[in-house]
């Protein structure tokens, strides 16, 4: 389906980018992300997402808002102890009529994943059940003052040997977190609208220390079951 | 950290795609008085990159309905609203009252200005940019490190830049950069070293590559020869109290 006049003036400033037509806005609306977490990283993320004109976020977060959740941009002072899923989802409906924020469900189908999970354990596994799925991904994990942003398009080196971080400490509240977050949906948005400039197959970190975005190509581990071409 | 950050003040000009993110993170870090400077009213073409209005928010003016945001997200936090623009009359006053300026406006002459009075004021600046794929930070220590004439020595010429509207941006790259601006803001009031102190950052997005390019006071610079005249005729020898240096300090 076309462009609304309302989605075509929502997104202006994004249909006069080069590589970027009224398709790949068409694209991006028709996407469905599954996103891990609803902390401070994954606030900025899913705001962006959601006025970048993706159509369906499928929020995965199991939490409860404590305090310090005051930093992910979504939530209200007085919302500490309410489902973290459900503020969230509120926040970004709040925000946009033009992306559909629902919980994901066993059956949801996303056509790919954001990882901002609190640990590396959770970052781990929902990047490798994002890879078994065939899912494009990207994954975000703060590291105390610093960070990093992985971009697994498919095909690419997985997460597991990518990622040089992460002890998962907490990010120092509002700073480093809301650039991860910000970084990590440039990097899905950029896949997603097929701008992104990296050769088929291949991967990128981003790491994020003291104010610097400092990119690596990703190389796989020898023998890492990314390598294996994937069953029909 | 918050403590410190309580008792300090930053100076946000333009709440739009680069300040929209700049101000939540000076607010969700705890910087005490926050004072954004914006003449404008919220357009639908505004809400791909500027996470801190709503659909509700449409024609309202942006500083007001950013002031209404932040405070319901940090109440903490003591919003201060200038409805109008940051120009030759207001700069020096409005400079002077923050400990730090944050240059999200959007347009050249603007930031000249912006540079200009911080220079004058003996305030740390922190600059950016974003157009297409590309964002550029630089922060602006006066008598320490170049300022933006000591780079580009005057604004281009009216209608020979495109701007926003007519070249496009990404609305999370705003965000990244709004957001590195704004945790650079929180390094310099917490006294630390300013990662773009004296260096202009460019990130290119699509290729997600970074490059830095020196930015040192450049010899007949007009802004800091008169920064230089100010403080020597205000009798002081280095940057105003309060004011970090690019070692931090």
């Amino acid at each position: 389906m076309a462009l609304s006049e309302a989605e075509a003036a929502r997104y202006a400033r994004q249909l006069t980018l080069p590589g970027f037509v009224p398709a790949t806005q068409e694209f991006l609306r028709s996407a469905r992300v599954h996103v891990v977490g609803a902390g401070e990283v994954a606030g900025p993320a899913l705001l962006y997402l959601a006025a970048s004109g993706v159509g369906t976020l499928l929020l995965d977060d199991a939490l409860d808002l404590a305090s310090e959740d005051a930093a992910s941009w979504l939530y209200g002072a007085g919302q500490v102890g309410e489902p973290r899923i459900y503020a969230a989802i509120a926040a970004v409906r709040g925000a946009t009529s033009l992306s559909k924020p629902r919980p994901y469900a066993t059956g949801s189908d996303p056509s790919a994943a954001l990882v901002c999970a609190s640990s590396p354990g959770t970052a781990r596994e929902a990047a490798e059940r994002a890879r078994v799925a065939g899912l494009p991904h990207v994954v975000a994990l703060a590291d105390g003052e610093s960070g990093e942003v992985v971009t697994v398009p498919r095909g690419a080196p997985c997460y597991q040997c990518a990622s040089r971080l992460a002890s998962g400490a907490p990010a120092r509240p509002g700073a480093v977190a809301a650039a991860l977050g910000a970084l990590a949906a440039l990097e899905l948005v950029q896949i997603l609208a097929g701008v992104v400039d990296l050769p088929p197959g291949a991967g990128r970190r981003v790491d994020v220390a003291g104010g610097e975005p400092q990119t690596h190509r990703t190389t796989r581990v020898a023998g890492c079951a990314c390598g294996r071409p994937r069953l029909p | 950290m918050s403590g410190i950050l309580s008792k300090k003040s930053a100076l946000v000009l333009g709440a739009g795609g680069l300040g929209s993110p700049a101000l939540m993170v000076l607010a969700s870090s705890g910087v005490g008085r926050i004072a954004v400077v914006d003449g404008s009213a919220l357009e639908t073409s505004d809400l791909n990159r500027q996470p801190l209005f709503t659909e509700a928010d449409l024609g309202e003016r942006r500083g007001a309905a950013a002031a209404r945001r932040l405070t319901r997200l940090f109440p903490a936090v003591n919003v201060e609203v200038v409805d109008g623009c940051f120009d030759e009359a207001s700069a020096a006053g409005l400079a002077r009252s923050a400990d730090v300026l944050v240059d999200g406006a959007d347009d050249a002459p603007t930031k000249f200005l912006a540079s200009d009075a911080a220079l004058l004021a003996g305030r740390p600046l922190v600059h950016g940019g974003v157009l297409r794929y590309t964002a550029h930070l630089l922060t602006v220590i006066p008598g320490v490190t170049g300022c933006l004439r000591c780079l580009f020595e005057t604004p281009p010429p009216p209608g020979s830049v495109p701007g926003v509207a007519e070249a496009g941006v990404l609305g999370p790259l705003a965000g990244l950069a709004g957001a590195l601006m704004g945790a650079e803001a929180v390094r310099l009031l917490l006294g630390e070293r300013g990662a773009y102190a004296g260096r202009l950052l460019v990130y290119e997005a699509r290729r997600a590559r970074s490059r830095a390019v020196p930015v040192r006071i450049r010899d007949g610079c007009p802004a800091c020869r008169a920064q230089r005249e100010a403080v020597a005729s205000a009798g002081a020898a280095a940057p105003g109290p309060g004011t970090p240096t690019a070692a931090g300090g």
